[in-house]
């Protein structure tokens, strides 16, 4: 904790040092609510804006996320706001409603795919398509906000479109060597992922809901995720460090237990990741966990 | 009778772990709290029992934060809270529901306390559902052993205590008279129903382990009278509506959308039902004797 407010003051700092003439006349406030769409928006606005992000801790759980006054403000005063959308972040609706603002973007990243209401899984990141159509967004409300340096803003979103290839190379191949791999999940955050590389999830969806929304789960799907495990049907098991339970300990206990590689997935951005190489990471580790057996419970502070 | 059976329990009803689990704890917490519950119900402790209940669920919160067994979470703060309420007893009687509503007040507010530092420290996914209606089917097989041990415990306390404890509760100046320690007799009764309380919360939550609690006492002394018969039943009303409940959720599966229903609202109706059910019985019964 001590450690992520530490290297949030030196990110803030830079940024204020590295920027210090555009801070002063034009300079956008830009807020992410979840902090890899704030990591986007800084690649994006580059010098130009100042971005904040407000879910950044990824030891604890996004979907029960407390509002404080001062995050309150940090919204209120925001040009440009990033959220994710499907009641992920419903409260940043309310204080965007109860403070009007003239010019003030919000892109609502539910609404910019066309998703309804009714969509299941919340975890839109990591859909390889989602960042790409974000960044676009990103650059045209910047254009928009700061017309001055519309290129510049356009020319980061290609660059960013670029560095995501590696992620999409390595989805690829995994799909093309592994596809349809069995794998047991806790709750959904990186099923998009899992789905995009091919793999097939044995856990049972409404298991994967009762463990998001921490409520009791059913028996018979209890004893199903057991059985993926106990009988070694699953090739690996991509556990989320941040909604876990005594439900969610006891199958850790079991799959390895069983030799099931382990694979800690997040909600939230780890510290010292951006959002391509959190991914990426990500990728290697499932690819790591089906081709090698090697577990990857953590991620550790990845480099910049 | 087969296809009879297997119409009440689905499949794989009886190999299931998290049943199992279930049906071990939450059988013992549904004896423990008939025993108790008809003792609290005659000495008319009934708001005792749910505000230690409440102060409990401040104990099963932090056993969140400080990662320990949430069983000694809820047992460790109903404890306090029993030693707490017999200091207020000591006071005028009427003003016992008062102190007793202000501690039930202060315990639920630490519990908002330490949930909020559970959700903005860690990772405690749904710690305020499991600790205030609790999560049956999550709960660890690890618990069990502890969980038996209070259990045999405070049976073993309420046995010591059946004659001076129905004495003290009917007439305490006869009780009194014949020498027993009423003031003692009543802090070990507090103290029993605290484990009861704890038992209770850890299956159905801190909020609803009052209604296991003096929901089968209730129906038992609508049935009956006599103490020994009005323990058993009340155990026995327990264990239907606990064993009920959890059945009832595991075959809900089939026929709700989704995934089920919690199993803490099928074992409160089936108490509740129970509890109609006794009362029709009696009034009819009552009914009957009067002509």
């Amino acid at each position: 904790m001590a450690e992520l407010i530490g290297s949030l003051l030196i990110a803030l700092i830079v940024t204020s040092i590295g920027c210090g003439h555009a801070l002063a006349a034009g300079s956008i406030n830009a807020v992410g609510v979840e902090n890899e769409y704030a990591d986007v928006i800084s690649q994006i606005g580059g010098r130009y804006v100042q971005v904040t992000a407000i879910e950044t801790d990824p030891n604890t759980d996004p979907h029960t996320f407390e509002v404080s006054p001062k995050v309150a403000s940090q919204i209120a005063g925001a040009g440009l706001i990033v959220k994710n959308g499907i009641g992920y972040d419903a409260w940043v609706d309310k204080i965007i409603a109860a403070t009007p603002a003239a010019n003030r973007k919000v892109i609502d990243v539910q609404n910019l795919l066309r998703l309804p209401n009714s969509t299941p899984n919340p975890h839109l990141w990591y859909a390889p398509n989602t960042m790409p159509t974000v960044a676009k967004a990103v650059a045209a409300d910047f254009a928009a906000l700061d017309p001055a340096h519309a290129s510049y803003f356009q020319a980061n979103a290609a660059k960013f479109d670029a560095s995501l290839k590696p992620w999409l190379a390595a989805i690829a191949s995994f799909k093309a060597r592994y596809n349809g791999t069995p794998v047991a999940v806790t709750e959904p955050v990186a099923d998009y992922m899992i789905q995009a590389v091919g793999c097939n999830i044995r856990t049972p969806f409404s298991l994967q809901a009762a463990i998001m929304n921490g409520t009791d789960p059913a028996p018979q799907d209890v004893t199903t995720q057991n059985d993926l495990f106990a009988g070694r049907e699953v090739k690996a098991f991509l556990y989320n460090q941040q909604v876990t339970d005594t439900l969610t300990n006891s199958f850790l206990d079991l799959a390895k237990k069983n030799d099931v590689p382990v694979v800690g997935v997040y909600e939230t951005m780890p510290t010292g990741y951006h959002y391509q190489s959190w991914m990426a990471v990500e990728v290697e580790a499932l690819r790591k966990a089906v081709a090698d057996k090697v577990s990857t419970e953590k991620l550790s502070s990845g480099e910049q | 009778m087969r296809s009879l059976l297997s119409l009440i329990f689905e499949p794989g009803f009886f190999t299931s772990a998290p049943v199992h689990t279930a049906m071990i704890v939450g059988g013992g917490a549904a004896v423990v709290s008939g025993v108790v519950g008809v003792f609290t119900v005659i000495r008319g402790q009934s708001f005792a029992g749910h505000a230690l209940a409440d102060v409990s669920s401040a104990g099963g919160s932090a056993s969140f934060l400080l990662g320990i067994n949430p069983l000694l979470g809820f047992l460790g703060m109903a404890v306090i809270a029993a030693g707490g309420m017999e200091l207020a007893g000591a006071r005028l009687a009427r003003e016992r529901d008062l102190v007793t509503g202000i501690m039930l007040g202060a315990g639920l507010g630490l519990a908002a306390l330490f949930l909020y530092f559970d959700v903005t420290t860690s990772s405690t996914t749904g710690a305020a559902i499991t600790v205030m209606f609790g999560s049956m089917f999550s709960i660890p097989a690890s618990i069990i052993p502890l969980a038996l041990a209070v259990g045999v415990a405070a049976l073993a306390v309420s046995g010591l205590l059946y004659r001076p404890l129905l004495l003290a509760s009917l007439s305490p100046e006869l009780a009194a008279v014949q020498g027993i320690h009423v003031r003692m007799i009543g802090l070990l009764h507090l103290l029993v129903l605290a484990f009861a309380v704890a038992l209770a919360a850890m299956t159905v939550g801190a909020i609803l382990s009052s209604a296991l609690l003096i929901g089968p006492a209730a129906i038992a002394i609508r049935l009956t009278k006599r103490p020994g018969l009005a323990i058993a039943a009340s155990v026995l009303a327990g264990l239907v509506a606990t064993w009920g409940g959890i059945i009832l959720a595991y075959d809900s599966f089939y026929w709700t959308p989704g995934h089920g229903w919690p199993v803490s609202f099928f074992i409160v109706s089936l108490i509740f039902v129970l509890y109609l059910a006794a009362t029709a019985v009696r009034g009819h019964a009552g009914t009957e004797a009067a002509v």
